[in-house]
């Protein structure tokens, strides 16, 4: 189960990447760069996928040693011990942790239930790479295991075993579909306009005019006119 | 590409927190979820698309096929992910400022984490532990989180207005669309472009746009 | 806690708002640093003359005043080691031309069409401010005389501006506007009174009478000073750490800070144009049109969230006419937008609004934030500067007549840099999406943008849009400047600095 926020929903994936390499390259330094070259904005893959809103890949290298000065505790008691034994003041250090896998990270926040948005990435996701096209299996394509899914179903659930739940999901926005909130945006833009091009005009005209304006964007049609997923200009 | 996708800004962050501290920090998420006024701060300052904070316990990474090695860690880790307006650079400030407290709360159970004043060690642990972001999308790059959420009350107020309203006579529908007007006078605003938060992300992204404008 | 600053050891510029103690003219000088030793002996004569922060008795005010700062290549000229260098911050070192992007310097604003000085590389700003152009007369011929002794090793940069279409003035003069009898007016171009609603830090005299408004607001609703370190490095800020923009050592960035400039033509005639358009429109009166644009009223600076229409004006000016020299005073700053959150009394797009939220960020919702002013007070700069020019027509934008805007802070991006983009270019923090700020806002002529009036909420009325907004102000030349403490100058002119 994914984490919700009424009919948003957070997906945490992490992916382990095999270690090992080909032509000279490991295998997470090639999924990293097969991240980094994907189009953006309305060109990206994700944009294809019903009902994203926001959704980010990155490759998870390793965890960060804490070399930073800080306290956590509210006393510890290492800082007395330190005094008078160098054991104790070394293991009072932060201990060191090192990944055994590289990991394929994929974050996104969508609308509605995880099976239907999985579904959407395995069917729909789909880019031009500088002139060829791909596919969703080509960014997991080195990630263990990821040789076994060959259908929409297997990566279903090949996901869902990469998948982490989030302790606390914060939904500062809204939890409505995608085109629901794409229509909003559009109708909010045309009828910011509209008002502004109709300040001081007579009621007749408003009023004629406002029926064109409802004919033109379909407020409950979210078929009709809107933006485009990832539309990056007016 | 970069950590900027129009008007929206991925953070992943990831700190250690001691495996014997983490259900201290899974209480707190779980009173925050179930007392919205821990997060009024957070609510009012408005900057924030999602975000989430997951706990991934020291033998929690997941493990997929014995071709795979186990992980063998000290620590538990805390992932924090946020999609927030502005740049940190510019709004570190503004999430420090207004929520000290609210951010506190959620770290301090995490390995050396400094506390959100003074600022700068806070600043720094951030941006330590911080991974840099490889593709990020987003739906409506020209749109804050506050433009969602209004445009979500202008559609509503516009489709009732128009069910309502629109066969009036004249003199009452222009009575109903002022006061329309009235009602959505905080949900006008125009929405362009971002503005340029960082020259570094914006570089790269002209870069990147001529590049597969060559293809 | 209380703080003594260290007066004699931080120029005047950064704690005194020069006109505001009758220094009615100035003059502004551009340098280019073609030697090193020449150039620090240079800067070590023009020390013993610049300006201080001491308190002024009656008797010892002088007639004009010196400052100086320098830009980066400035600093690189003088011959600053690699070490201390390497301590300044990003956007100190781009400079103000390398950061039009992230001010919004474009179109006519773009550093292409600046005054033909800043096509030069600049490396000192000097200044001067004088109780009359003689004063600031006889200060220059003594720079004059200090440039001609370095024997070539700085040069008096030329291409300025001015009145009678020159392009190619060696300074740039600035002045208070004077009204019809010849008094000296606090005015500028379009008309506004200026400079009243200064920042106040700690250290500061008089603090009593001047923080209402002007410093940060308290849960409690008084005001309070801001923490010296918004504005002079080497002390301790608002985040209680010390500005992370110091170089290194301590005593090169201690009592020092940043300075803006910037020359800001004032297209006096598209102002008018625009103001009689929208006013025939507008539902009340040209003055209140006017005033809705700048959230104060324009003859005396009266704030337009307390007296937000013709009548609750004429009261307001009877009140103030029968106020007391300090009455005065507070009535002119001492208010905040708590009861206004709406913006139907000071458009929330007002300038002073935009610049200087004060409690409103919190929108009403009570205890929301740390402190009420908590998105404000890491956001504010210290204003100085002077009109320039005259306005010979006022129906023409050209000629060559604004501001000399200079703003002093200790960390450009986090306060100037924010402000001109996210809060004059931008309105994400006031809900209002891009809409951008009336008077000073990079308005583009072939989009125009648009701002709403907000008006009382359920009284059924609409708002009122002011659309089709002009380029109002244009950008014609500025830099980012560095503004050592004396101590810190006589290092740097002694080639002493030494980071080590």
């Amino acid at each position: 189960m994914a984490t919700k926020s009424g009919n948003a929903t957070a997906l945490t994936v992490l992916s382990p990447i095999k270690n090992g390499i080909m032509d000279d390259l490991s295998f997470a330094d090639i999924t990293r760069e097969r991240c980094l070259r994907l189009p953006i904005h309305e060109k990206s893959p994700i944009a294809r996928v019903p009902n994203t809103y926001l959704a980010r890949l990155f490759v998870l290298d390793d965890v960060v040693y804490e070399s930073l000065p800080g306290s956590d505790s509210v006393f510890n008691f290492s800082d007395i011990t330190s005094f008078f034994s160098d054991t104790a003041r070394k293991d009072a250090l932060p201990r060191k942790d090192r990944l055994q896998s590289k990991y394929l990270v994929f974050s996104s926040n969508f609308y509605g239930d995880l099976d239907a948005y999985l579904t959407g990435v395995w069917e729909k996701w789909a880019y031009d790479d500088y002139g060829i096209q791909r596919d969703v299996r080509y960014i997991w394509e080195h990630c263990v295991a990821f040789d076994q899914v060959n259908d929409c179903s297997d990566f279903i659930g090949y996901i869902k075993k990469c998948q982490l739940d989030a302790s606390l999901f914060f939904n500062g926005s809204t939890d409505d579909s995608l085109q629901e909130q794409l229509k909003s945006l559009y109708l909010k833009q045309e009828f910011t306009r509209f008002v502004v091009a109709h300040q001081g005009k007579s009621a007749a005209e408003i009023q004629q005019d406002f029926k064109e304006f409802v004919k033109r964007v379909q407020p409950e049609n979210l078929n009709g006119p809107s933006w485009q997923p990832g539309q990056s200009m007016p | 590409m970069s950590n900027i996708a129009g008007k929206a800004y991925a953070m992943n962050v990831i700190t250690p927190i001691r495996w014997y501290k983490v259900w201290i920090n899974r209480l707190i998420f779980k009173i925050a979820l179930s007392k919205p006024s821990t997060l009024k701060g957070l609510v009012t300052l408005s900057l924030i698309h999602y975000a989430r904070w997951v706990i991934i316990p020291r033998d929690g990474f997941p493990h997929l096929d014995s071709s795979q090695p186990k992980e063998n860690l000290n620590y538990a880790y805390m992932l924090f992910f946020s999609n927030f307006n502005g740049s940190w650079d510019q709004y570190v400030d503004s999430f420090t400022f207004a929520i000290p407290a609210g951010l506190d709360l959620f770290w301090k159970w995490n390995v050396r984490y400094p506390k959100s004043v003074p600022l700068s060690p806070f600043h720094k642990y951030i941006r330590h532990n911080q991974i840099d972001t490889s593709h990020y999308y987003n739906a409506y790059p020209m749109a804050a989180s506050n433009d969602v959420k209004s445009a979500k009350k202008l559609k509503q107020a516009l489709i009732n207005f128009n069910a309502e309203s629109a066969s009036k006579t004249s003199e009452e529908f222009l009575a109903d669309y002022n006061r329309l007007l009235n009602y959505l006078q905080h949900d006008f605003g125009e929405m362009r472009a971002t503005p340029i938060v960082s020259l570094a992300a914006h570089a790269v992204k002209e870069r990147y746009l001529k590049s597969h404008a060559a293809h | 806690m209380t703080q003594n600053l260290e007066l004699t050891d931080i120029q005047g510029n950064i704690v005194k708002a020069y006109g505001a103690f009758n220094f009615t003219k100035a003059r502004y000088l551009f340098l280019r640093i073609d030697n090193g030793d020449k150039g620090r002996e240079f800067v070590g004569a023009v020390t013993t003359k610049v300006t201080s922060a001491v308190r002024w008795e009656k008797n010892s005010m002088p007639v004009a005043t010196t400052n100086i700062g320098f830009t980066f290549s400035g600093l690189q000229a003088l011959e600053l080691p690699t070490a201390s260098l390497m301590g300044f911050p990003e956007e100190f070192v781009m400079g103000m031309k390398g950061r039009k992007d992230i001010l919004g310097d474009d179109g006519p604003s773009d550093p292409m069409y600046w005054d033909k000085i800043w096509q030069e590389t600049v490396h000192i700003w000097l200044s001067i401010n004088g109780q009359s152009i003689e004063a600031v007369d006889e200060r220059y011929q003594w720079i004059l005389k200090q440039i001609e002794a370095s024997d070539g090793g700085v040069t008096l940069l030329t291409g300025h501006r001015g009145e009678k279409d020159e392009d190619n003035l060696p300074y740039q003069d600035a002045s208070v506007l004077y009204d019809a009898e010849g008094k000296p007016t606090p005015k500028e171009h379009f008309g506004y009174t200026d400079g009243i609603g200064d920042a106040v830090f700690e250290g500061q005299t008089n603090i009593q009478a001047r923080v209402l408004g002007r410093g940060k607001l308290t849960r409690s609703g008084h005001w309070e000073p801001l923490a010296t370190g918004e504005f002079l490095l080497g002390h301790v800020d608002e985040a209680m750490d010390y500005p992370q923009t110091a170089p290194t050592p301590k005593l090169l960035a201690h009592n020092g800070t940043y300075m803006v400039y910037r020359k800001l033509h004032e297209n006096v005639g598209s102002f008018n144009r625009f103001l009689d358009e929208q006013s025939k429109v507008f539902p009340g009166s040209k003055e209140l049109l006017a005033a809705k644009f700048s959230g104060r009223w324009r003859d005396n600076g009266a704030p337009v969230v307390n007296a937000p229409d013709d009548a609750s004006k004429a009261e307001w000016d009877k009140n103030y006419a029968a106020a007391d020299f300090a009455g005065q005073k507070k009535m002119l700053i001492d208010f905040t937008y708590n009861d206004d959150i709406d913006g139907a009394k000071c458009p929330i797009s007002a300038h002073i609004r935009r610049i200087n939220p004060r409690g409103s960020l919190e929108y009403g919702v009570k205890d929301a934030y740390e402190r009420p002013g908590a998105l404000v007070d890491r956001r504010r700069i210290l204003r100085r500067g002077l009109p320039y020019g005259k306005v010979k027509d006022p129906t023409r934008d050209d000629g060559n007549h604004g501001i000399i805007f200079m703003a002093l802070n200790a960390d450009i991006k986090r306060q100037f840099e924010f402000v001109q983009q996210q809060w004059i270019n931008y309105a994400n923090d006031f809900k209002e999406g891009n809409d951008k700020e009336v008077l000073l806002g990079n308005h583009d002529a072939k989009n125009p943008g648009k701002v709403v009036f907000q008006v009382e909420k359920g009284s059924g009325k609409a708002p009122h849009f002011v659309n089709n907004i002009p380029r109002l102000i244009e950008a014609r030349g500025g830099d980012y400047f560095f503004i050592p403490s004396i101590t810190a100058l006589k290092m740097i002119a002694g080639g002493i600095v030494d980071p080590t």
